[in-house]
């Protein structure tokens, strides 16, 4: 929600020079109620059959991938197919994976939240939970991945009758703590932005349980004018925060590469990269989770726009562009330093016994995102679903090549060797994707999966409907 | 002390009865008569661990009365068990005690200071005080110390499989005694190793003055019988020719792998390495050979032969020898190997080999009495006469190559024993030691052989294939556990001493014999009786010196100038043919047997940290390969791990392969000592026996045929999978030359250095030791005996094949084997071995990435480790450029390595007599941890706290440090490991830092590690072909 409109410098009527009327973000002048209960009624319905499907079918996964957690747990990492030389592999893949989904979400929120794009408002909610969850999601790996989890509480800075302190130089601790502030920010950015969503269902409720649970989540909200105001400055305040944070998070995560001298991660780009990978594969993701969506409940169609996920599949290409222009930059780098161990990381990962990894991943970064240009591909929206998958898996086998044929063929060719999955391994990875489905299954279930107070605002014949994109 | 119970006489046939076994008057009972309590309730019952709860208080105990009582040579040895709250004044708990042994070997004894722990053998260093050790050792004898603890190890003595005890293996050798009394001895027969034991040799001498028709046959499996035979034709009977390659400038190897410490004794490699530093005059090796063995990867130049044209080469080599010194005798010879049955008649040498030859000629002859030829021990008969005569013309006899008087005639064979079975004239066969069940040539038949016979016994520390077959097994005491003396290899007697009570009730050779031969005497009377007959003195001085020393002085072979006998070496060589292999020779390949650097001819097959020790050029682990040429493999179409059947006569083996580079073509070769069948899991499925594929002792045999299975191939595990260097100066080598020109060659590879700066403030090193190591690549020959003593010292795990092949070996210290040919050719291949251990950088990368500050530097400059703090993040290995850290992906010291993926429903555990074995100032790691080497840190606060208490009020910084040793570098046979306090400018290490041979391996990383390397350096002969491309291992194409 804005303030801005008082400010609005540009109030003076002027309609009738050729301005290029924006679309609208609501199709079909749909009016507030009915964006109320096109958006309650997902949450109020009787439960669908194909949700209690899907629940089982992706609680399977995620039953199954803990029982893997708990099993390496209690026998050893090695029942992971990580080895000398390549001490990390699928755990820190996945890591990166997830918590540069998570980036995308923030991004849209929060960022074209401050930059007054409202074209974001009707997948910002969907955005944050998707950033919430595969935060979870990555957050398992660090957590477990270590040798003797028991002792993680090393990692965090607790006063203790050693006297002793985590290393302060070690990135891996800034991830620590990157790492649990992201969580707690943007969990906090996301439930705040639902507060007066939770409290429409809560007056709705008809039961006396919906009634409770929602009055607890909806920490009595009232929607008087003084909580408005304190309200809309928070949720500024975290805003500010979340757009700062997934800057400092990706590079952080960046950093455990960077910092290192492992030739292929010792690379001042790994920021950056990281952070143009992370918004597109986040993309991506969005893509994924919202058409299905827009599919099953018909209603959402008119506030998910073509319009609107035209401009996530521009923000795909166009970060899709910019990690083709890393992965250049990056093969350039390693020839022009004429480091024999730097262009040597490179020839192995693309010539290399696992050059299909790196294959696979450049095929379809640098190809499936350009496909983006044309407009017939952008508004063929079963073919964006696909497109949108495949830069997903093309994004895995990024995370992929660089920890896995990073580590494999370090300095000394002596201890260069492949790694090879185990079945945990397999069954970990899909265990967090089922987690991470699980959870946003719960989120559609129970939760407004819009932001019915923002779209209000953008109504066709509000305000700000109006006059969108006026001095923005 | 158990009660004897005395019983009324009994009935032999009740008729009243408590048990069946009663009624039928049977041997169990008998003895549970005797007996106060049954086994089960003493307690006697082992556990899953293999070592009962009594057994194990009770060899605490007897582990403490050895030391503190004696059996030490100090006090008389007194057999009770005493509480460790009586231990003896000087004993002090958790401190080391050190006595001088040896272990005996077949290529001569290792002499050995053992270390024990209260009372608990824990690690085996070399006797620095005799010659043939020096203080090192080779990776058998690091090993040994395993053996002794094997929870697999045979512990009870069996009678056709049922358990018998001690009284009854008396009364046995007392039956077999008195019969033998009777008939003279015959119809006995002894089987034993060749062990060179003065004790052994005296109780067969009396055993046949007094039983003459007792057959004795002291055999092995790898024979040098063919070189022994040799010998006696060409220099007389009885001698060995002992070579000093420290006075040789011209080497040439025909197929002879001398620097293998395993396999020729310790001193060789050392003789050669003191005359491979560059600074003074270099050697010259040259070698030819069918597989890359450890001397050819010293090699300065190396030519690829089959072993069975070993001959032909030798022949052809003496033959242009004769022309160019015109030598009548020597072309005498060569012309007669030409015409035997031996020859190949090979197509004449090509254009590359005839220049090479010439080149070795010329160069032999220009150091006339400088030079040494050896041929290898498995060579036939004719090729060590051959090698002999060449030696003997160029002058070496007498002055490179001496001869040492030994008293022996090697005796009967096994075949001899086998035609003695035959004809039925074998009763009784005593086997001590050997396992002739696996490795006798199988057209001898032994197996069925040994069952025709009616009574055998096996003496044996395993219960193994022989045993499975003898009537009689009985449990032999390790070396460590019992009395006994040995040859080292230039025949010293040292003394074998029990550093504990045999753990398992063992006994030994010298036991059974002095019972076989009447004495009645325990195994140190044998031994002090034989003392007394060599020493000159019978004074208890005399023999406590002799244990103190390890060994009694003088008492090597006596050495003589030998002289080349040209009537019976001639008439030797022309009856040559019939020994040497024939039979069918269609098969156009030849099959080669390797001594195996892990498991020798079989013996060390039970022995974990050896099956996990890497080949040295292959780096391959609990497994052994047959080895093809990449020609071979290319023309077979098979790849690493295909199944190959070798088919030698009507015998076939399956194995797969694995291709080596710088293998001679239309030759396989394959280890020895694998496929083993005994009852330990750690020998069951590894390997291939090739065994079957032998027709006798010799080394390799002809006319085999190798072809492709197409069947799913086999998994190896390797600890290095890729060998090329790929264009890195990691390994550093230069030409003689080339170190002349530019001494600082090495690091000048290098490039410019910037002057280096770091962000982060590096720890200071304020105490006045900073340690660090040197490695002299010109020496280090690829031994392993490094690896061994790192994993005895360091109580490093064992993790199994299948853990090996994902990568997860945990060895602290690794030898890269590296191979380079600077023009691609199978040729001009060079390997060149490269000790890698942690490199305790300065600025340790491992360091400044772990979030627990678990791996930390020390005032000392050591990168240090601190296993309790650790949680296994494994970020700092990531960042390790060397890859030198070792993570504990498992339980690997609690678990069974076969059920590492049960997690916590595999049993939880270690075998108690494992748990003995550990050195206790060492932390076993548990799950993960990370771990690395240490440089031994427990020997540096060991040398520390000397030090402090020898200060004592003084200035501490001002007292000199007692010297001390890594655990590598104690082991190392060349010297070529050297660690010590580098800000003392006097120390050898320091000292070596400033050789401009020495270089930093990744030193544009700004690490600044503490471990460097010296470059090696290669004496190319400038005559020969392609020795411009010898050293050239860093030569790069400009482009690159």
């Amino acid at each position: 929600m804005s303030t801005a409109s008082t400010m609005n410098p540009a109030a003076s009527p002027s309609p009738d020079l050729g301005v290029l009327e924006r679309p609208p973000q609501v199709l079909n002048n749909r009016g507030p109620l009915w964006v109320t209960d096109a958006v309650c009624s997902i949450v109020e319905g009787k439960t669908p059959l194909w949700w209690y499907a899907a629940i089982t079918f992706t609680g399977t996964f995620a039953a199954i991938g803990g029982a893997c957690i708990l099993y390496m747990i209690v026998t050893g990492v090695g029942v992971w197919g990580s080895n000398n030389p390549c001490f990390w592999a699928w755990d820190i893949t996945n890591f990166i994976f997830w918590v540069s989904m998570a980036h995308a979400g923030s991004l849209i929120s929060a960022l074209l939240f401050l930059t007054r794009q409202k074209w974001s408002l009707s997948i910002s909610r969907a955005a944050e939970a998707m950033t919430v969850f595969a935060i979870i999601c990555a957050g398992v790996y660090p957590a477990i991945h270590i040798g003797r989890v028991w002792m993680v509480w090393w990692l965090f800075p607790i006063p203790n009758s050693y006297g002793m302190w985590p290393n302060f130089s070690s990135p891996l601790l800034w991830d620590v703590f990157a790492v649990t502030s992201y969580l707690t920010v943007s969990s906090l950015f996301w439930f705040a932005g639902m507060i007066p969503d939770l409290a429409v269902l809560r007056d709705r409720a008809t039961t006396k349980v919906r009634k409770f649970a929602y009055g607890i989540v909806s920490l009595g909200w009232l929607g008087t004018a003084r909580q408005w105001r304190h309200y809309e400055m928070m949720y500024v305040l975290l805003a500010g925060l979340t757009s700062v944070l997934v800057v400092t998070v990706t590079t952080i995560v960046a950093s455990d590469c960077a910092t290192s001298v492992v030739p292929g991660w010792h690379a001042t780009i790994f920021p950056f990269y990281f952070m143009v990978g992370a918004v597109y594969s986040g993309s991506a993701a969005i893509l994924t989770l919202l058409l299905p969506l827009r599919l099953i409940y018909p209603q959402l169609r008119d506030l998910i726009t073509p319009s609107q996920l035209d401009k996530v599949c521009k923000l795909l290409l166009m970060m899709g562009s910019c990690v083709a222009y890393v992965y250049v930059i990056e093969l350039f780098n390693a020839w022009y330093s004429a480091n024999p161990f730097e262009r040597g990381a490179f020839w192995e990962r693309f010539t290399g016994s696992s050059a299909w990894y790196a294959i696979t991943c450049l095929s379809i970064n640098l190809t499936i995102p350009q496909l983006f240009w044309f407009k017939a591909v952008r508004r063929c929206l079963p073919l964006v679903f696909i497109l949108a998958i495949l830069c997903n898996v093309g994004m895995w086998f990024e995370r992929f090549m660089i920890v896995t044929s990073t580590l494999t063929h370090g300095f000394l060719p002596s201890s260069w060797k492949d790694f090879h999955p185990t079945i945990v391994d397999i069954l970990t990875a899909t265990g967090t994707l089922g987690i991470f489905f699980t959870l946003f299954l719960l989120f559609i279930r129970f939760v407004p999966i819009m932001s019915m107070n923002e779209l209000k605002a953008v109504l066709p014949g509000t305000q700000q409907g109006n006059s969108a994109g006026e001095g923005h | 002390m158990k009660k004897i119970f005395p019983h009324p006489e009994r009935d032999t046939s009740p008729t009243v009865w408590r048990s069946l076994d009663e009624r039928e008057n049977s041997a169990i009972f008998n003895e549970g008569l005797g007996r106060e309590f049954s086994d089960a309730a003493t307690g006697n019952e082992a556990g899953p661990s293999g070592l009962s709860r009594r057994d194990f208080v009770r060899l605490m105990g007897a582990a403490t009365a050895i030391t503190g009582v004696g059996l030490t040579g100090c006090r008389r040895p007194e057999a009770h068990l005493v509480p460790f709250a009586k231990s003896a004044e000087w004993t002090i708990p958790g401190k080391f005690l050190y006595y001088a042994s040896s272990m005996p070997s077949p290529v001569g004894a290792v002499p050995l200071i053992v270390t024990t722990t209260d009372g608990r053998p824990t690690k085996i260093e070399g006797n620095p005080l005799h010659p043939a050790s020096n203080g090192s050792t080779d990776a058998f004898a690091q090993a040994s110390v395993l053996d002794l603890y094997d929870p697999n190890r045979s512990k009870e003595i069996t009678f056709n499989s049922v358990r018998s005890n001690r009284s009854e293996l008396d009364n046995l050798l007392a039956d077999i005694r008195s019969k033998a009394g009777e008939t003279a001895g015959e119809g006995i027969a002894v089987l034993v190793g060749r062990d060179h034991s003065p004790t052994i040799n005296r109780l067969h001498a009396s055993i046949s003055k007094q039983f003459p028709k007792l057959i004795w046959v002291a055999d092995e499996a790898i024979s040098i019988r063919e070189s022994e035979a040799a010998n006696a034709a060409s220099l007389g009977a009885g001698l060995k020719p002992i070579y000093d390659f420290q006075q040789a400038d011209v080497i040439l190897s025909m197929d002879s792998d001398f620097l293998n410490p395993a396999a020729y004794g310790l001193g060789f490699s050392r003789g050669f390495a003191q005359r491979r530093n560059p600074g003074q005059k270099m050697n010259r090796l040259y070698v030819a050979e069918n597989h890359f063995s450890l001397t050819g990867g010293m090699a300065d130049h190396r030519l690829r032969v089959r072993s069975s044209e070993i001959g032909d080469f030798a022949a052809t080599l003496a033959g242009i020898i004769a022309v160019k010194t015109s030598d009548s005798n020597l072309a005498a010879l060569s012309k007669a190997f030409q015409s035997s049955s031996e020859s190949m008649n090979a197509s004449q040498p090509g254009d590359f080999e005839k220049s090479w030859l010439n080149g070795v000629a010329d160069d032999l002859i220009s150091a006339r009495g400088r030079s040494i030829v050896i041929a290898g021990a498995q060579q036939t008969k004719a090729v060590q006469i051959l090698t002999m005569a060449i030696n003997a013309s160029i002058g070496n006899l007498g002055s490179t190559v001496k001869a040492g008087q030994t008293n022996g005639n090697p005796g009967p064979t096994l075949e001899d024993l086998c035609s003695a079975i035959n004809a039925g004239s074998v009763k009784t066969l005593l086997i001590l030691g050997n396992n002739p069940v696996h490795s006798a040539p199988p057209g001898l038949d032994f197996p069925n052989l040994l069952s025709s016979i009616p009574q055998t016994l096996h003496l044996s520390l395993f219960e193994d294939e022989t045993s499975k077959v003898c009537h009689w097994h009985v449990p032999a005491a390790h070396y460590l556990e019992r009395w006994g003396d040995s040859r080292s290899f230039d025949g010293t007697i040292c003394p074998v001493q029990p550093m504990i009570l045999p753990l398992w009730n063992g006994v030994s050779t010298v036991e059974i014999l002095t019972q076989l031969a009447g004495e009645k005497a325990d195994g140190l009377t044998a031994v002090q009786t034989t003392f007394n007959s060599y020493s000159h003195d019978s004074t208890a001085g005399a023999w406590n010196a002799f244990l103190r020393n390890g060994f009694a002085s003088g008492t090597q072979w006596p050495v003589v100038n030998p002289a080349f006998n040209q009537e019976t070496a001639l008439a030797a060589l022309k009856t040559s043919g019939s020994t040497s292999p024939s039979g069918d020779l269609s098969g156009e390949f030849e099959v080669v047997f390797l001594r195996s650097s892990s498991v020798d001819d079989g013996r060390y097959a039970g022995n974990s940290w050896l099956q996990e020790t890497p080949d040295f050029v292959t780096k391959l682990v609990w497994d052994n390969a047959a080895l093809l040429s990449p020609a071979d493999a290319r023309m077979l179409g098979v790849k690493d791990g295909d199944f190959v059947k070798i088919t030698a006569g009507n015998r076939s083996v399956q194995a797969a392969a694995l291709v080596a580079p710088g293998h001679a073509d239309k030759s396989v070769s394959i280890a020895l000592g694998y496929g083993r069948q005994g009852n330990s899991h750690v020998m069951e499925k590894v390997g291939f026996d090739a065994y079957p594929l032998r027709s006798s002792g010799l080394g390799f045999r002809r006319g085999v045929k190798v072809e492709a299975l197409p069947c799913a191939p086999y998994v190896f595990a390797r600890t290095q999978e890729h060998q090329n260097m790929e264009g890195r100066d990691i390994a550093r080598e230069g030409t003689l030359e080339t170190f002349k020109k530019s001494p600082g060659f090495a690091s000048e590879m290098d490039g410019e250095q910037l002057k280096p700066v770091s962000i982060y403030p590096n720890p200071p090193l304020t105490s006045d030791l900073q340690w660090g190591l040197s490695v002299d690549l010109n020496s280090c020959i690829g031994c392993n005996a490094c690896i061994v003593a790192c994993q005895a010292e360091n109580n490093i795990p064992v993790v199994g094949k299948d853990q090996v092949r994902r990568g997860r070996d945990m060895a602290w210290i690794r030898i890269d084997r590296w191979f380079s040919s600077a023009d691609h050719k199978e040729e001009s291949l060079e390997m060149i071995p490269m000790a890698v251990m942690c490199q305790q950088c300065e600025s340790a990368p491992c360091e400044a990435v772990c979030p627990a500050n678990a791996t930390v530097h020390s005032e000392e400059g050591l990168n240090l480790m601190a296993y309790n703090r650790c949680i296994g993040t494994r970020y700092c290995a990531n960042n390790c450029p060397w890859k030198v850290r070792r993570f504990n992906w498992f339980d690997y010291n609690e678990r069974p390595l076969d059920e590492l993926y049960y997690g916590p429903l595999a049993p939880k555990g270690m075998a108690d007599s494992l748990k003995m074995s550990k050195n206790p100032n060492v932390t076993v790691r548990m799950r993960g941890v990370m771990e690395k080497c240490t440089f031994c840190i427990q020997r540096i606060e060991e040398a520390k706290i000397s030090r402090s208490v020898q200060a004592g009020a003084s200035d501490v910084t001002k007292t000199p440090m007692p010297v001390f040793k890594t655990a590598c570098q104690q082991a190392c046979p060349s010297e070529s490991i050297v660690f010590g306090n580098i800000r003392d400018p006097e120390s050898p290490v320091s000292k070596l830092k400033d050789d401009p041979r020495t270089y930093s391996s990744l030193s544009y990383l700004n690490t600044r590690p503490r471990v460097t390397y010296m470059a090696r350096i290669r004496n190319p002969n400038p005559a020969m072909p392609g020795a411009e491309l010898v050293g050239a291992a860093n030569r790069r194409e400009e482009h690159a």
